[in-house]
């Protein structure tokens, strides 16, 4: 049960007539009763809440930064009007609006409530309940119960950087054969022959075939195709460090190393589909987190977001053998292998660096790292002793985080470095420039 | 799609093991306190066990074959007064004038125990109280028989006119016995001196006993000073219950959540660069000045060569002079930044890493 301010309103009330009664007891006792009888009265003739029942629309998908409408149907099967306030209850990060809705079902019918959830942040969310309060005729009391109902919810990566894909979609097919101009190069394979045209190179014709048939022939060459991609999305402990700010919100503490990581994944997923090559999707940390294997084009892009939306950066270190071991028993042939962890010396140190000659005498190893521009305005601090030796740390790291690139490199790896706004964009960058140089 | 609200049939079987814990520790908490046997009360109360009590004193008496008891209203010694032996224990509650007078009137022998003005007047009427003292063990110092055959005794309080016992703080005037307090009457003192026999002697002289020691104050003094309680209409007494039931249904209306709290798991929080910071907080707390300087100059070298065209093995005269060539700046002085000693203060400390970035600048605008 629950009272409301009207059960309060008229005990003030009672009270000011007790102060003024000439025989105060006798009031009082009655000001009670009738109060107390109001209260049974709404408790008995309120509609009945536990009878009630509930239907919820299918599990909703929605990126992170858009807004999403849960709707539920209330239908009343007792005999009396339900009244009063209903709470569908979400968990507080999908920000559930309004806090409780009005309803008012007649008896035998039924109703639709529908709640805003604004997400802010990313991963699987269940309804917490509902719960409703039937006020009874008088509105002084009301029935109160909850009933649990499912529901659930799925925000899924936001794929910011999607912007940038027309830029390198262009600079795709600049490297690719819709190109009007086919020159044999690095990154081309023989893709087939046909006649010449007024324009064509002349330096493409091939003489052996156009001795066997009347006309002059050209071979045309297409960049590399069918060639494979893992991405490597590294959960582990260093993945939960938070940094920039966060785009889907503006929380100036920051987006997670994972979250920066999987923006940058869906653009060059994206791309490698474009380009016709197979991506496969590795999430690792002690094992394997999400997986993803050889989705066809058109829903690679749904499979990965869907696979990336529960992940969670795991506070273990994570354990580079086992992914090694993970990404050897995946992939047979030649691939690029995008390993996305972070540069850090101590970690990488007894980590992927002992084994990357390993991996890389099998594979193209390109790992991809989050710079913290954070550390960057540390190492410029000159205000005082205090900043002056924040910044002294803060080069110690770039230091080491060199350091550990350059080995990397020696290892044969390549390394990509960027700004958290700019990984996205930079790792895409570096994937089509060893596509154009023929290296995958 | 389950309703999760209890019935009341669930609620009772969820709560009834609670309740039957409660009632339990009730009901033995009762007959802890009950058996004990132990009793409080105000001073000189004969049913009190605490040290300010009577209750030895009492048993005492009964021993003796002494009748003792207990009133605590005018009406109740007034009907047992006659014929015994009335011990005014508490007179400080004793205010009302004329209830006084009426006992005065039926009352035989009496001991009155630290007696104040307004019983003084009523039930020992001539006898004078002058100032009192602190209580303390005295001697008794006359020829009373009481006094004499209990020795020593406990005593203090206001002083008789024409008394001589113990330091005039018991006078006897015919069957009206005054003494000038009570404390050797209590338990806790009862067993000290002649406390004991003092007290047996003055109060064991007649077969039967009224102690009269009321637990609150009884009447009012002359002078209609009325209570607080009196003055008010019996309206406020009311009014402020009801107010109580306001107060407390907007309680019950304004505590009640529209369903429960929502719990959920929440991501931790930590920016990346807080090991860096830490460090730096590190260096700070160690003032390790040597260490600092080493980076900054290590990160300005790393920074440096590549622009002046040297490898990364270039030794530092090799840099020394390309730097002082580039930018103007005396040799020496360029050496004494980039490989010299240790800063000695903070200030130097800043005043390094300021010299570092003029250098780069300078290089790196030349």
């Amino acid at each position: 049960m629950a009272l409301t301010g009207r059960a309060a309103l008229l005990a003030v009330a009672g009270a000011l007539i007790v102060l003024a009664a000439p025989a105060p007891a006798v009031a009082f006792w009655l000001v009670v009763s009738v109060i107390a009888a109001a209260i049974v009265i709404d408790l008995v003739l309120a509609g009945s809440v536990r009878a009630l029942r509930f239907e919820r629309s299918d599990d909703l998908r929605v990126r992170l930064g858009e807004t999403a409408e849960v709707t539920l149907l209330v239908a009343n099967p007792g005999g009396r009007r339900v009244h009063g306030l209903l709470r569908d209850a979400w968990p507080p990060s999908t920000r559930p609006g309004p806090r409780e809705h009005d309803v008012d079902i007649p008896a035998g019918e039924r109703r639709r409530v529908t709640t805003t959830l604004r997400p802010l942040r990313r991963g699987d969310f269940t309804a917490a309940g509902v719960t409703v309060r039937a006020l009874g005729p008088l509105g002084v009391a009301a029935r109160q119960g909850s009933h649990q109902v499912d529901g659930r919810i799925r925000v899924l990566p936001p794929f910011l950087s999607r912007r940038h894909l027309p830029a390198k979609l262009a600079r795709l097919r600049a490297i690719d054969g819709l190109n009007p101009v086919q020159i044999r190069g690095q990154g081309t394979e023989f893709d087939s022959l046909r006649e010449y045209v007024v324009g064509d190179d002349v330096r493409s014709i091939d003489w052996r075939a156009t001795a066997r048939r009347a006309d002059v022939v050209v071979r045309t060459w297409r960049p590399e195709r069918d060639r494979r991609v893992l991405i490597v999305l590294d959960t582990g402990r260093t993945s939960a460090g938070r940094v920039g700010v966060d785009p889907s919100s503006g929380d100036p503490s920051g987006w997670p190393r994972l979250d920066w990581g999987m923006d940058a994944a869906l653009l060059l997923a994206a791309l490698c589909a474009r380009a016709g090559d197979r991506v496969d999707f590795l999430a690792y940390d002690r094992t394997v987190r999400a997986q993803v294997t050889g989705g066809g084009r058109g829903d690679l892009l749904p499979g990965l977001v869907t696979a990336m939306a529960p992940l969670e950066p795991e506070l273990v270190e994570a354990d580079a053998h086992g992914m090694v071991a993970a990404v050897l028993a995946r992939v047979r042939r030649r691939s690029l292998v995008v390993v996305l962890t972070d540069l850090n010396a101590t970690a990488l140190d007894e980590g992927l660096l002992p084994l990357l000659p390993q991996l890389a005498s099998r594979h193209l190893v390109l790992l991809a790292a989050v710079a913290d521009p954070r550390v960057a305005a540390l190492a410029a601090g000159r205000d005082g002793a205090d900043e002056v030796f924040d910044a002294a740390a803060a080069e110690r790291q770039r230091v080491e985080r060199r350091q550990v690139t350059a080995r990397l490199r020696r290892h044969g790896a390549e390394v990509v470095d960027a700004l958290p706004e700019d990984l996205a964009s930079a790792l895409a960058d570096a994937y089509l420039n060893l596509k154009a140089a023929g290296r995958l | 799609m389950t309703s999760v609200t209890p019935t009341i049939t669930e609620r009772w079987r969820s709560w009834r093991g609670v309740l039957g814990a409660l009632g339990l520790i009730v009901i033995v908490a009762a007959l802890v306190v009950l058996g004990s046997g132990a009793r409080n009360g105000g001073p000189l109360d004969i049913e009190a066990t605490s040290p300010q009590g009577a209750r030895a004193l009492a048993e005492l008496l009964r021993g003796q074959g002494v009748e003792v008891n207990q009133v605590t209203t005018f009406d109740d010694a007034v009907e047992q007064a006659p014929g015994s032996l009335l011990v005014v224990a508490r007179p400080e509650f004793l205010a009302d004038d004329a209830a006084l007078a009426e006992l005065a009137g039926r009352a035989g022998a009496r001991l009155l125990i630290g007696p104040t003005e307004p019983v003084l007047t009523a039930l020992a009427p001539g006898v004078t109280i002058r100032t009192a003292s602190p209580e303390t063990v005295r001697e008794p110092g006359c020829a009373l028989k009481a006094a004499v055959l209990a020795g020593d005794a406990f005593l203090g309080g206001p002083s008789f006119a024409d008394a001589t016992c113990y330091g005039a703080k018991v006078a006897v005037a015919g069957d009206v016995t005054l003494v000038g307090s009570g404390t050797f009457m209590t338990n806790g003192k009862l067993a000290e001196n002649g406390n004991a026999a003092l007290a047996m002697n003055l109060a064991g002289t007649h077969q039967r006993v009224t102690w009269f020691a009321p637990r609150f104050p009884l009447g009012v003094p002359e002078g209609g000073q009325k209570s607080i309680d009196e003055l008010m209409p019996a309206n406020v007494g009311w009014f402020v219950w009801a107010l109580i039931v306001a107060v407390l249904l907007t309680a019950l209306w304004r505590g009640r959540r529209l369903g429960p709290v929502v719990e959920e798991r929440l991501p931790v929080v930590v920016r990346a660069a807080e090991t860096v910071e830490g460090r730096g907080r590190l260096y700070r707390a160690r003032a390790a000045r040597d260490r600092a300087a080493l980076a900054l100059r290590e990160a300005a070298l790393a920074r440096l060569t590549p622009r002046l065209g040297l490898t990364a093995t270039a030794g530092t005269d090799e840099i020394v002079t390309a730097v002082a060539a580039r930018t103007g700046q005396d040799g020496g002085q360029v050496r004494q930044v980039l490989f010299g000693d240790t800063p000695a203060g903070d200030a130097a400390l800043v005043a390094l890493a300021r010299d570092l970035d003029m250098i780069e600048r300078q290089v790196r605008e030349s």
